[in-house]
């Protein structure tokens, strides 16, 4: 017995000390259960009722069933566009800006530029892009000029290719910025010896330039997703198009639609941060892989 | 492309009259192609995206611009008509709405309560997180970036679920502040950590500790100092998004500068505009002081710093997740 409490002495102290510490975090996780944990649980626990109160899945499938599916399938379709096109034009532009170098200062702008305009959207943005592409745009007049009549087709500023033109101006810089480290950790080494080995330019990217990025693209297209799909402001600026989750969302907080079922309201939520979830966690594994090259 | 010797490119950059000096470390990873004809044909595509770019991001700023400095409806714009019109007029005309004021004032309390709340909360928490529970790092940098996950519409369906049994706080315009500490705590977070991480802090706290100085003066004369950058950014970006979040404010029916943003547009459209417009240039130059007072002097003038940068990135999402 005594043998035991001797050796069980010297791990007591700092187990003590380590137990005063968890004090100093407490106010902090106090604050994220009042304002974080608490609203986001209660999304899923209001979700999570029938009709009659009792615990159940109904809301849930409602929320994914008929005119909702279609405005996730909506949704999803947007985002993915948004997403790809800014991967695209953000690793372009990031490629261009990384190895330029003449004006030596455009790679500085470039950076601080992106800083700012993936910053820039809700009312500014919805409205500048209003005044440019809108039914009465100054663009949408000088494309009519030229005889190209957008607004005789179905454009529109919530339908697909408007949206996804609109979300590029925060998704494009977005991309540059999450790239640009991964295009500085291509080595030139690597490129002299794909083309010491023989390997064209093509070569190169094919087998060594792209699989290096590859993981950083991809995470880089969840980030952009995400960002698209759970973008409000913008959007409820420009149209009322219920098609979009957010929006969709927005009418049932609001009372718009279907008074009374609030819990498919909540179903919406509890999918959309689903989704949310699903994608970020895709991005943080991508990015633990992406950072193994930038050193 | 492929008979480039990778290596010669470097005595070719010598010989460029343009460039002359010593070759310089090549940007990017890439060698130098600049001096060959083929390898200037070969910029064309880069220089092409750039421009491009440009003109996609400077357009629709230019026609918000217009559409608030010249009273003239596109209806009738034209050669003719391009230069009638022009007046700052647009711009000022919305500081004459009654509502304007109230607005302004609450946006800029809900800016300064969040970045203050935020300080409070997060320099002594991660602080004592670096010194005494280096353990705990990863799950905090975890929890904080859980915000990202929540869109901001989906968190106001939580607010509104929570609301009967808290209607005396969330009825007040103050409530928002919390939430807005929530928002902006995936950038926040990361980079007071960030700047923590730059810092011997252990080394820092014990020397002024054994000088004699108590945790107040420590935090206060030697930590607050060293962590300048992060505090600067953090503040910067929290009161960018505050005064831009429009989301969660319209649904919770506050009457925020957003709000006004959005209803005066349909009382005095160009004014409205105007007043958008200048909301964006307010922005841009809080994103451009803070560029500013943050840079990096190094061998090669001044750069961005890339902690700076790398904060304005995670602001960026929680801008439009979010939903300003």
């Amino acid at each position: 017995m005594g043998g035991r409490t001797e050796r069980a002495a010297p791990s007591a102290s700092p187990k003590a000390r380590r137990s005063w510490a968890w004090l100093g975090v407490l106010p902090f996780f106090a604050f994220l259960v009042l304002f974080l944990i608490i609203p986001a649980v209660s999304v899923f626990t209001e979700a999570l009722k029938n009709k009659d109160g009792s615990f159940g899945f109904d809301a849930m499938r409602e929320a994914f069933r008929g005119q909702n599916l279609d405005a996730f399938w909506f949704s999803v379709r947007f985002s993915a566009g948004a997403a790809a096109v800014g991967v695209l034009v953000g690793t372009l532009l990031a490629y261009a800006a990384a190895t330029a170098k003449r004006p030596k200062w455009l790679r500085s702008l470039v950076t601080s530029f992106s800083g700012v305009a993936a910053n820039l959207g809700g009312l500014p943005l919805a409205f500048a892009f209003i005044s440019l592409l809108g039914r009465q745009g100054v663009l949408t007049k000088v494309l009519d000029y030229f005889g190209w009549h957008l607004y005789a087709g179905d454009f529109n500023l919530g339908q697909v290719p408007g949206l996804i033109t609109v979300y590029s101006y925060f998704n494009i810089p977005l991309m540059v910025l999450i790239t640009l480290p991964a295009i500085d950790g291509l080595k030139v080494a690597w490129r002299e010896a794909a083309a010491n080995l023989g390997g064209s330019s093509f070569v190169y990217w094919r087998r060594v330039g792209l699989p290096v990025l590859a993981p950083s693209l991809l995470g880089g297209f969840l980030l952009l997703f995400a960002n698209s799909f759970s973008a409000y402001a913008t959007a409820a600026i420009m149209t009322d198009n219920s098609k979009i989750v957010s929006l969709r969302l927005g009418f049932f907080l609001g009372g718009d639609i279907n008074v009374g079922q609030d819990a498919i309201g909540y179903a919406l939520a509890a999918w959309m941060i689903i989704i949310m979830a699903v994608a970020m966690a895709l991005y943080w594994v991508l990015r633990k892989r992406a950072e193994r090259w930038q050193t | 492309m492929a008979d480039v010797n990778p290596l010669a490119p470097d005595l070719e950059v010598v010989i460029d009259p343009e460039i002359g000096g010593p070759p310089t470390a090549p940007i990017g990873g890439i060698p130098p192609t600049a001096g060959r004809p083929a390898a200037r044909l070969g910029r064309l595509g880069p220089t092409l995206v750039v421009i491009l770019c440009a003109m996609f991001f400077i357009f629709p700023l230019l026609s918000l611009a217009r559409y608030s400095l010249q009273n003239v409806p596109t209806v009738r714009l034209g050669w003719s008509t391009l230069f009638d019109k022009w007046s700052l007029k647009g711009l000022t005309k919305a500081f004459d709405d009654p509502h304007f004021g109230p607005t302004l004032r609450l946006s800029l309390k809900l800016a300064l309560g969040t970045v203050l709340l935020t300080l409070a909360l997060l320099l002594p928490t991660a602080i004592w997180v670096h010194m005494r529970l280096p353990r705990m790092r990863p799950v905090i940098e975890f929890i904080t970036v859980l915000p990202y996950v929540i869109p901001a519409i989906a968190m106001v369906a939580g607010i509104v679920v929570v609301k009967p049994h808290a209607r005396w706080f969330l009825n007040s315009d103050y409530a928002l502040i919390p939430f807005y500490v929530i928002l902006a705590l995936p950038f926040t977070y990361r980079s007071i950590d960030a700047g923590l991480r730059s810092i011997d802090l252990k080394t820092l706290v014990d020397a002024s500790r054994s000088l004699g100085a108590g945790w107040g003066t420590t935090l206060r004369r030697a930590v607050v100092p060293n962590l300048r950058t992060s505090i600067i950014s953090s503040a910067f970006l929290t009161t960018a998004v505050v005064l831009g979040e429009f989301t969660i404010a319209s649904t919770l029916l506050k009457n925020t500068l957003p709000t006004f943003q959005r209803t005066f547009v349909g009382v005095n459209p160009q004014a409205g505009f105007g007043l958008n417009f200048l909301a964006l240039v307010v922005t841009t130059m809080l994103f451009a002081l803070l560029t500013l007072l943050t840079r990096k002097r190094g061998a090669k003038g001044t750069k961005p710093d890339a902690a700076v940068t790398n904060a304005m990135a995670y602001s960026a999402l929680s801008q439009q997740s979010k939903g300003i």
